[in-house]
């Protein structure tokens, strides 16, 4: 009895704890829920989590792109993807675990609508998927590849910094991988230690040639990687996974771009700039506010988004 | 709570839920997801029929304990349809091209010969800054090339100029990319030998080893979706295939069944490298079993087992939509490049035999002559016409200015960033003061 109690007891702690988030895909993996239908009490886990200490702030519901639905971080990117399989018949997408929906959701529902040779997994080889992704990006096909941390990003360095960012520069433009995107979750998130935390846009923000992207929000999110999608360059799409399910925000149903390399001045101020992209954000507006508060400081909050090439004019202004 | 995210990376969750599925159909309504008994489990299955269940093989079980042995011994044999002196063997392997086409091949390899000679001696005249041969492994290029259709897709590593000197790749393209003139489609932004050409496609080369094998796969994988009938040709040197790439691009065109051709040059050395160091097993054909790749190894030096090889490889590629993997067996006469010296590793005596005994020109010229097909007199008169031709398109090359240093910025992405014209702006007004400490007589205006 005793037994059967603290089992129960270390059941529930482990459900509370954040084993939730796996607990939940363990029952819901290949069941067809609705890829739109947002899943419940995000706020529930972040509030338990006693590590992550911000307040995602979603922007006001965006009124020019037409009909929105509630959507957190992950259901925005399964949008993006989705509009972007449907406008372009070249599209696939593939990576470890894509196939019955990814190990955060984002591609839930993408196979059995568009496909088995547009939506598949790969064998587990960072280096393979991001050379085969410009394979395919050379042909003129759209890549969307998924390196399923960004923590495992780095045996794919050499195709990203040696072959896809200098294919157009080196063949005089004769070839060129533009149509690849690789999207990958990013980012701390409490719990993820050494390699389910890191942010590894730095290692790639003095590559000439590719494009580094990072959305604070799930409105956000779709609009930069649906751009990323159709730059002409090959373009990385990091997705703070900490916010895949504590972000929820209004998203247009349809297609709509973000641009490129343009920073956001989310607040205006005149003190101090502050300059931050993905989850930090959030975490430097709090600290705008407070410094206004406690300092009586007026800071200018500036989403950089596009990484490289940045927006030296916004941020220099 | 980072061992259980670390867990769920390494379980196969829906192999577990597609095993629970599997007892399920087994023994309806009977237990769902809950634990199964190893014991149970045994009982689904009839005892008449002990065979394993692992998802992961399908294979027997077997009782005695036993290693397989690696057979380096008697490897895989290698293919050839002509002996040493350019005689057929088996007649039925004759491949019964036209005299056309027999010639084209030998003058594809005897005008790529001449380009190496004339282009490695004008790098040690300090005319081109470098240059890599390509002696010896001339039937591993037009063997190949001619067995597949001009608008199949070649990827290279750099020991391929055989195959555009056999698409008609002009002379003056070779030399405008050695000397980097402002004929350069590649607009002089590459070494030597980095060629590409898009109208013949071939892929532009570049300098890291093997990172064409995954690209190569992912461009076959687009072709098969565009029901192109086309298949993507991938050439390697045996050094490149210890890549980690190369193990990717294997295994991703056997589970992808991708209509590729992974040609591998087996020319014995990566520079200095012996293939004893280079690999212990049977070589790399014996590695396209392991991925479940269709193999063969083929004599690199006789031209027409290449091209029987190619040709039924390509068929197949395309047809069933799967990988081929064919080892050429051959031996780098030339030195890697010119910044090597080769007789600092192997004897002179060793290329001297490959150079004299075993040669693909000289098999595919006994060939020729006991067909009639090619007489001495031919061969001095095509010997001076080519060598004519190369000298040509060699003076030309040398005459031309480089181009335009603006050049420096622009494809770098496809629209120019503000920082980039920044800086070329910045380099135009630097030249504009300044302009008589650089060499700018030699550049494009």
């Amino acid at each position: 009895m005793a037994a059967v109690a603290s089992a129960a007891r270390w059941l529930f702690s482990l459900r509370a704890a954040g084993a939730e988030g796996h607990w939940r895909r363990l029952c819901g993996a290949g069941l067809a829920r609705g890829f739109l239908h947002p899943t419940v009490t995000g706020e529930d886990a972040a509030q338990r989590r006693q590590v992550a200490h911000f307040t995602f702030q979603p922007d006001p519901e965006p009124r020019e792109y037409g009909q929105t639905q509630k959507m957190n971080l992950f259901q925005s990117i399964t949008s993006a993807l989705d509009n972007s399989l449907a406008k372009d018949p070249t599209a696939v997408i593939f990576g470890e675990d894509v196939a019955f929906g990814g190990v955060f959701r984002c591609t839930v529902g993408l196979r059995d609508k568009y496909g088995k040779d547009r939506v598949f997994n790969t064998p587990l080889c960072e280096q393979g998927i991001v050379g085969f992704g410009i394979g395919i990006a050379v042909t003129g096909a759209t890549a969307i590849a998924e390196i399923q941390f960004a923590d495992y990003i780095f045996p794919a360095f050499d195709q990203i910094v040696n072959e896809a960012a200098k294919y157009r520069y080196r063949s005089g433009d004769l070839f060129n991988c533009g149509s690849l995107t690789i999207r990958s979750p990013w980012g701390c998130v409490g719990h993820g230690a050494l390699y389910h935390s890191q942010s590894p846009e730095a290692f790639f923000a003095h590559c000439p040639g590719i494009k580094v992207v990072i959305p604070r929000s799930p409105f956000q999110a779709k609009g930069l990687l649906l751009s990323c999608i159709e730059d002409k360059n090959p373009c990385i799409f990091f997705e703070p996974k900490i916010l895949y399910r504590a972000a929820v925000e209004q998203v247009p149903v349809e297609s709509y771009n973000i641009p490129l390399s343009q920073a956001e001045v989310i607040q205006e101020g005149s003190d101090v700039t502050l300059v931050a992209w993905g989850t930090q954000v959030h975490v430097i507006r709090e600290v705008a506010s407070m410094a206004k508060e406690k300092l009586g400081v007026s800071c200018e909050i500036i989403d950089l988004r596009t990484i490289i090439p940045w927006d030296v004019d916004t941020v220099c202004k | 709570m980072a061992v259980v995210i670390a867990a769920a990376r390494f379980w196969r969750q829906s192999r577990i839920l597609g095993q629970a599925a599997l007892l399920l159909l087994r023994r309806p309504g009977a237990r769902g997801l809950a634990i199964s008994h190893p014991h149970r489990q045994q009982e689904q299955f009839s005892s008449l029929d002990d065979k394993p269940q692992f998802p992961g093989a399908s294979a027997e079980f077997i009782d005695k304990l036993e290693f397989i042995q690696p057979n380096v011994i008697s490897g895989i044999p290698i293919y050839r349809v002509m002996d040493r002196q350019g005689q057929i063997i088996n007649p039925s392997e004759d491949p019964h091209l036209p005299k056309e086409k027999v010639l084209k091949f030998y003058k594809s390899m005897t005008l790529l010969n001449t380009m190496d000679r004339i282009l490695y001696e004008s790098q040690r005249q300090g005319r081109i800054s470098f240059y890599m041969t390509n002696y010896g492994e001339e039937g591993t290029h037009v063997g190949s090339a001619a067995a597949l259709d001009n608008t199949d897709l070649v990827f290279g590593q750099y020991r391929e100029a055989g195959v555009l000197m056999y698409r008609d790749y002009p002379l003056e393209l070779f030399m405008a990319q050695c000397y980097g003139n402002i004929s350069d489609l590649g607009k002089g932004r590459q070494m030597p030998v980095h060629y590409g050409c898009k109208e013949r496609h071939f892929v532009t080369i570049s300098s890291p080893l093997a990172t064409q094998i995954p690209q190569a796969v992912g461009a076959a994988y687009a072709a098969k979706r565009a029901n192109a009938n086309r298949v993507v040709i991938c050439y390697f040197g045996e050094g490149a295939a210890s890549e980690g790439d190369a193990h990717a691009g294997f295994n991703f065109a056997a589970t992808l069944e991708c209509p590729i051709i992974f040609f591998c040059r087996n020319n014995g050395y990566a520079i200095s490298t012996p293939t004893s160091e280079q690999y212990r097993g049977d070589g790399i054909a014996a590695r396209g079993p392991g991925y479940g790749i269709l193999s063969i190894r083929v004599d690199g030096n006789d031209v027409f087992a290449v091209y029987n090889a190619t040709k039924e490889a390509r068929r197949r590629a395309v047809a069933e939509n799967q990988p081929f993997l064919i080892e050429a067996m051959t031996y780098r006469i030339g030195h890697h490049s010119t910044s090597d010296d080769s007789s600092a590793y192997r004897s002179v005596d060793e290329v001297n035999y490959w150079d004299k005994q075993d040669h693909p020109i000289s098999r595919l010229r006994h060939y020729l002559l006991s067909r009639g097909w090619w007489d001495e007199e031919q061969e001095k008169a095509w010997r001076k016409q080519s060598r004519k031709k190369v000298m040509e398109a060699f003076e030309q090359a040398e005459r031309k200015p480089k181009p335009n240093p603006n050049l420096l910025f622009s494809d770098v992405y496809q629209e120019m960033p503000r920082q980039l014209r920044k800086q070329q702006e910045s380099l135009a007004r630097h030249l504009q003061t300044y302009g008589e400490h650089y060499p700018l007589e030699h550049f494009d205006k």
